[in-house]
């Protein structure tokens, strides 16, 4: 293998001997230190292989020995050159693919995350960019190892990470910390208090001396189960007070809209823009855009990726939907049905801890506007511990 | 040279120091590398016939090959049937 590489790259002649003993002519090219290989016997003579140097040379041993020699071919890198030495271009083009390559390979131009769970993955991949790991980086001038110690220390979810770089690749594994349990200290004495105001609907007290009857209304901050206990000799005794408090609360949220708005309506008319990414350098394809002056777009980005691998090349296709902007005036109805869907979504984010139990909404004109105003009525446990000899001033 | 060589060295025939000899190395039936060549008297595929320094080896057998050839060594591959040697 070794060796063939260095005849190709010194070039060498293939040619035939014709003659009546042309092992004489063997023999007097070996005297000469020629060097031969592949000589086979064929028909009336031979083949063999030499130095495209050695050949310059071997004329002379050729007529000593009686022999005629006609080359059969040429090959190797001088032939090569040789014969594309007009077409500069094509040298250069070769030269230039295989600078390209090897330039191409001292970088990172695919990295693949594996193992995340709660962390998402734009969220770990901008972290292993801030330390050095990203698309595009120079592989030389990264340390992997620190990189991924600083990408621990960054992180305290990260629990063990390693980075494995093959090629251009880099796969990136990592195993996400167990959070440990938070353990309530049970042996502190405490009181059990109310976080909002509300009708106590059932007390379920664990522990503790409950302060209040079911059925009666309490204050934010309120004692519902006491700590305290005193025994039937008066003495007193501090425990680790602990109940579930379901009560009855109310929450009122308040929704303006003003009536006249401003709609953006599209018109129909969409633009589609293509963006090349290659290696990260994004080359627009197609450019233009919409006649309006307001605009919606969405992105698609599609990255090929045989076998599971993220090539550094994808094609990025814009929409753009022009938009026309016209103020308009809000009905009674069309206010109503806006300003609910606000409502639900309140009730759904905020309301999240609660059970609904009775719903309702009052719309009323307000200045110009509409204000919609919403009551909810809740069960809730409203229950919350303080240790004793800690009360918050608020 | 002690008293009690000289009579087992006359027994001995005369060689010719180790160096001068050829060495001769098969690989099974396929190969065969001949150091200390003095150059090629017949090269056919049936048979190619070696000089060396104090004998020539004839190598017989089918489709034979000089694969590799130089002054003083040469490999010869092919399905070699025998090996005879003239001195």
């Amino acid at each position: 293998m070794l060796l063939n590489l260095l005849r190709c790259l010194r070039g060498y002649v293939c040619f035939t001997v014709c003659g009546t003993y042309p092992e004489r002519f063997i023999n007097i090219a070996l005297k000469n230190r020629l060097r031969l290989w592949n000589v086979v016997r064929g028909g009336d003579g031979l083949t063999a292989c030499m130095y495209m140097r050695d050949y310059l040379r071997v004329r002379r041993y050729a007529r000593a020995s009686g022999v005629r020699l006609k080359i059969s071919g040429r090959k190797g890198l001088p032939t090569l050159l040789r014969r594309y030495s007009d077409r500069v271009g094509l040298v250069i083009g070769a030269a230039a693919f295989v600078i390209t390559v090897f330039v191409m390979s001292l970088f990172v131009w695919s990295i693949d995350i594996t193992g995340l769970e709660d962390i998402s993955e734009s969220e770990m991949r901008a972290l292993l960019a801030e330390n050095g790991i990203s698309v595009g980086a120079f592989k030389p001038a990264v340390d992997y190892q620190s990189a991924a110690r600083s990408v621990m220390l960054s992180d305290s979810r990260v629990g063990w990470i390693a980075v494995n770089v093959t090629g251009s690749y880099a796969s990136v594994e990592i195993k996400e910390q167990t959070p440990s349990p938070e353990v309530p200290d049970i042996d502190a004495p405490c009181n059990v208090k109310a976080r909002r105001d509300g009708r106590i609907i059932r007390i379920d007290a664990e522990q503790g001396k409950t302060a209040v009857m079911e059925g009666s209304g309490i204050v934010k901050g309120q004692l519902i189960v006491s700590g305290v206990m005193e025994d039937q000799l008066g003495g007193v005794r501090l425990v680790h007070a602990a109940a579930t408090v379901l009560a009855e609360t109310g929450y009122r949220a308040q929704f303006r809209l003003s009536q006249r708005v401003t709609v953006y309506r599209p018109t129909g008319e969409v633009k589609r823009r293509l963006t090349a990414d290659i290696f990260g350098i994004k080359l627009p394809l197609t450019v233009g855009g919409v006649s309006t002056v307001d605009m919606l777009s969405d992105d698609v980005e599609e990255v090929p990726a045989p076998l599971d691998v993220q090539l550094p090349a994808g094609l990025l296709t814009r929409r753009i939907y022009a938009l026309e902007r016209e103020e308009a005036a809000l009905s009674r109805d069309e206010a109503k049905s806006i300003l609910l869907r606000e409502a639900q979504l309140y009730e759904a984010f905020t309301l999240s801890d609660c059970t609904v139990k009775k719903r309702s909404f009052r719309l009323a004109e307000d200045g110009g506007g509409y204000l919609l105003t919403a009551d909810f009525t809740c069960e809730e446990d409203v229950a919350y511990q303080e240790e004793i000899g800690e009360e918050k001033e608020e | 040279m002690s008293k009690k060589e000289k009579p087992i060295r006359r027994f001995l025939p005369e060689l010719p120091p180790m160096t001068a000899l050829p060495c001769i190395e098969f690989s099974g039936n396929r190969e065969v590398v001949i150091e200390g060549s003095k150059g090629v008297l017949e090269y056919s595929p049936d048979c190619i016939r070696v000089n060396t320094c104090c004998m020539v080896i004839s190598v017989s057998g089918r489709e034979l090959n000089l694969r590799c050839i130089s002054d003083t060594a040469l490999i010869i591959d092919g399905f070699i049937t025998a090996a005879e040697f003239s001195v």
